[in-house]
């Protein structure tokens, strides 16, 4: 049947581009827990400037007075420049506030890990640190969501 | 062998223009932009000879046609894919050297390459060229037919494993159990990751 072979074939690309996309909304959900909301205060330890995710070190204290390494992702390096935040914003050693949400895994190995949503620099600025459209909750960090 | 590799990939790590690929702002995306629409390229060709000679489709096609037209764009396609794949290896090289989707994938890639081989050496024993036989049959000799099915399994896996380096889940800095930190190489106290 030349009908359903057209159809077919009209189908598939759209099947596929449409998993794809699905796939690619749920890397947030892959990796990170929407249920597990993190707000992280600390000193910077160190800032890994890279693709395809940026990663911001802190040496958060916890309730108990110790001292936990969190690693925080972000966007890519050219989403955080077009976000405000480059290399310079971020000195090593400065106290910045995150909110995010915490990987799925939390062994903490080798440092715990959370998907970063916004952070709050010492001087009081707030800026959007995740790529948007990641399937990442709709919790009004991103201001490009919709 | 684990130990060259992950020394090889510590030397090009070193290397400024790996770090400057790692952490550029255009360049990066533009690379693995271009990889994953070269490899639409590459891919839909080869997926398309792969349905004729399986009788799926365009089968009012000789075969020789089909492959006239087609293997072009298809070259093109892998070339590029190949180029801009060395270079996102050259950017992220030690942890991609020890990811287990990586080593899957790049033994998935050998196995189609074999595959390509021993198909191209059966259709041309097969005698595609000149329209004679069953260039204009609807589906190729089973042999061949066998050879087009495992180039789309090949080829579906290896897309599938190039999507998932992008997850960390088994890196050697996570500490992964002893089989999976063998199959991805993790060395015993290295320090770069």
């Amino acid at each position: 049947m030349p009908l359903t072979r057209l159809i077919l074939a009209l189908a598939l690309p759209v099947i596929a581009i449409y998993s794809w996309r699905a796939w690619g909304h749920h890397a947030f959900s892959a990796e990170f827990d929407k249920d597990a909301p993190v707000t992280l205060q600390g000193e910077v330890t160190r800032i890994e400037w890279i693709n395809p995710h940026a990663w911001i070190h802190l040496d958060v204290v916890d309730e108990q007075g110790e001292t936990v390494a969190w690693m925080v992702e972000g966007g890519t390096p050219n989403t955080l420049l077009r976000a405000g935040i480059n290399k310079n914003s971020i000195p090593i050693g400065s106290q910045i506030k995150v909110r995010g949400y915490q990987a799925k895994d939390k062994r903490c190995q080798p440092a715990c890990k959370a998907n970063g949503r916004d952070v709050t620099f010492a001087n009081g600025k707030k800026v959007f640190m995740g790529s948007s459209g990641t399937g990442a909750p709709k919790d009004g960090a991103d201001p490009n969501e919709r | 062998m684990n130990q060259l590799l992950y020394d090889f990939a510590l030397w090009l790590d070193a290397q400024s223009w790996s770090t400057q690929l790692h952490e550029s702002f255009y360049m990066y995306n533009w690379v693995e932009s271009t990889h994953v629409l070269a490899l639409m390229i590459s891919l839909g060709m080869l997926f398309i000879i792969d349905l004729r000679m399986l009788g799926l489709t365009l089968t009012e096609v000789p075969f020789a046609t089909l492959a006239r037209r087609l293997n072009l764009p298809m070259l093109l396609g892998f070339g590029v894919m190949i180029a801009t794949g060395l270079l996102l290896f050259y950017a992220i090289p030690v942890r991609t050297t020890q990811s287990l989707w990586f080593r899957f994938k790049l033994v998935l890639l050998l196995a189609a390459a074999l595959n390509a081989w021993l198909f191209h050496r059966r259709m041309l024993a097969a005698g595609c060229q000149g329209g004679n036989g069953w260039d204009r049959a609807a589906m190729a000799p089973a042999t061949l037919r066998r050879g087009a099915a495992l180039s789309i399994v090949f080829w579906v896996l290896i897309v599938l494993c190039g999507r998932l380096i992008a997850y960390d889940w088994f890196d050697c800095n996570r500490e992964p159990g002893e089989l999976v930190a063998t199959l991805a190489g993790c060395i015993h106290g290295q320090t770069h990751y």
